[in-house]
């Protein structure tokens, strides 16, 4: 995704959410040529003994696109973030101990996955119906809800997109190219819009009363937050935007090679295991991540192409 | 690559609001250049220092400070101390003043090049100093500085896109946002490099009418 340098990594998710389809379709199709010139990977029943292999060796090798706070290199040169920390506890309970990380463009997971690059894709990608075509996904350990980013005490009362509306002179910061000004030109509030090339200058915006609230994900809202800890504004409750009806979900979770269903099954077993215990929410708290992101959604609801 | 005339055409409409965007900041920008650029030049040729020193000192600040850092102070410093202007009229302000700076020295260049003997004359004539002014050596420093001057309107239309960093959506920042959102910057990116060339082209030519009216110094 070298295309788009100068936004940053959790606007740039933003916008992958809504560009999915391109995406995936086009990169699916190179990963399926790539992969006919290598083993056949998908040829056994359930994806064979794949699960048995990476416990044999004691080694899996996964996936990530360097982006905090999803999956990122740290300054000890060790691959942590939201998603690794829990593929690395899900592969220990699963007896897979050594952890080997592949660096790759976001744009090139999923054929690099297809191509038998990497055993997962742990990169918080957003489970999308296009996706969906390309390989399969374990349930969502996150779902990403909307948040206003506004002054302290919140003087314009924003909780919920419906806010937005009868707000005489109202000012919605969005990101450029990101999904929030898709979602306020369909709910026919585009004039609100005031695009911020990046979120620090649509902190400074706010802060400087050009735009009355930034409207972005309550994850990337909170890290952008704890880097300006002086500021003085807050972040709202999270909410899920919704859209005629249609609730907006960014549920991100950890991609398969297609057919690989009985390590997608055991990993998703473990993952249920790790949100009853709550634990779940104990690994990935330290990257900012709340109560409000956790989800009970499924692959397959996210799967399916919206009505 | 392929080139998607669809998607092509389809981004067409939101370009050409963008390039609209760019053409106002550009035509309101120019024209503060042209006359605060004078204005500073006739200051800084004032005999009293307090008046010479002090806008010397501030046309060389401007000059050499980037244009983006200028832009940033005007667009996010300034409401915080109570003075605000819509984003695109920041815009317009924060090029006109900067490209001030040059034409300023464009005028400089003029006016220096009107022959000493030019003051003499004027001198000899008891005319006034307004009068000498406007009547001997501006008629005289101006014409020959148009070329010069007009360079500037096709570098300031050029430099528009950095008014993105203060929320103004010209030409350049609506073919980002289309490629972000589509994942194609083939097609926007050939349009609006193609709108910015016509365009530039057009003022191009403007200049160069302007440049044979006005640009002949009169024998005087």
């Amino acid at each position: 995704m070298s295309e788009v340098p100068s936004v940053s990594p959790s606007s740039r998710r933003q916008f992958l959410r809504a560009a999915g389809v391109t995406v995936a379709g086009a990169l699916g199709a190179v990963g399926l040529t790539t992969a006919c010139s290598r083993i056949d990977l998908t040829a056994a029943e359930g994806g064979g003994d794949l699960l048995e292999r990476l416990r044999v060796t004691g080694q899996v090798k996964v996936g990530f696109a360097n982006e905090a706070p999803y999956g990122f290199i740290n300054r000890d040169g060790e691959l942590t973030g939201e998603a690794p920390e829990v593929a690395k506890e899900i592969f220990r309970r699963l007896g897979v101990d050594d952890f080997v990380p592949a660096l790759s463009d976001f744009g090139s997971l999923i054929p690099g996955l297809r191509a038998g690059l990497f055993d997962v894709i742990a990169a918080g990608m957003y489970i999308t119906p296009p996706r969906c075509e390309q390989i399969i996904f374990s349930d969502p350990d996150y779902n990403a809800p909307e948040a206003f980013l506004v002054p302290r005490g919140n003087p314009r009362g924003l909780r919920t997109l419906d806010d937005l509306r009868a707000q005489p002179g109202l000012r919605v910061g969005v990101l450029l190219g990101a999904v929030e000004s898709g979602y306020l030109d369909k709910l026919g509030l585009s004039d609100l819009a005031v695009t911020f090339p990046d979120q620090a200058s649509g902190i400074d915006g706010v802060l400087a009363g050009r735009a009355d609230t930034l409207f972005l994900t309550a994850i990337s809202l909170r890290d952008a937050l704890g880097r300006r800890p002086d500021a003085p504004l807050e972040v709202t409750e999270p909410f899920v935007p919704v859209i005629d009806g249609v609730e907006q979900y960014g549920a991100g979770g950890y991609g398969f090679r297609p057919g690989e269903t009985r390590l997608r099954d055991a990993f998703n077993a473990e993952l249920h295991e790790l949100k009853r215990s709550s634990r779940l929410l104990e690994i990935v708290r330290p990257f900012g991540f709340t109560e409000a992101e956790m989800t009970d959604l499924t692959a397959d609801q996210l799967c399916r192409p919206a009505a | 690559m392929n080139f998607d005339w669809r998607a092509a055409w389809d981004s067409v409409p939101r370009l050409l609001d963008g390039m609209l965007v760019a053409l106002q900041a550009t035509v309101l920008g120019y024209l503060i250049a042209l006359v605060l650029g004078l204005v500073f030049a006739l200051l800084r040729r004032s005999q009293q220092p307090w008046v010479r020193m002090p806008v010397a000192v501030v046309v060389e600040f401007i000059r050499s400070t980037p244009l983006l850092v200028q832009l940033f102070f005007l667009f996010f410093v300034l409401p915080t101390i109570g003075i605000e202007f819509s984003p695109l009229a920041t815009g317009a302000i924060g090029l006109g003043v900067h490209y001030a700076t040059y034409t300023s020295e464009v005028y400089r260049a003029g006016i220096d090049g009107v022959p000493p003997g030019q003051w003499e004359a004027a001198t000899a004539l008891n005319l006034s100093r307004r009068r000498t002014w406007t009547a001997v050596i501006l008629p005289q420093a101006v014409p020959r500085v148009v070329p010069a001057l007009a360079n500037y309107v096709i570098a300031m239309f050029k430099d528009t896109p950095q008014l993105t960093a203060i929320t103004v959506l010209e030409g350049l920042s609506v073919a980002r946002s289309l490629g972000a959102e589509t994942f194609r910057y083939l097609e926007p990116f050939t349009l609006v490099g193609i709108m910015y060339l016509t365009m530039a082209l057009v003022m191009a030519w403007l200049a160069r009418i302007v440049e044979r009216r006005f640009g002949r110094v009169r024998a005087v």
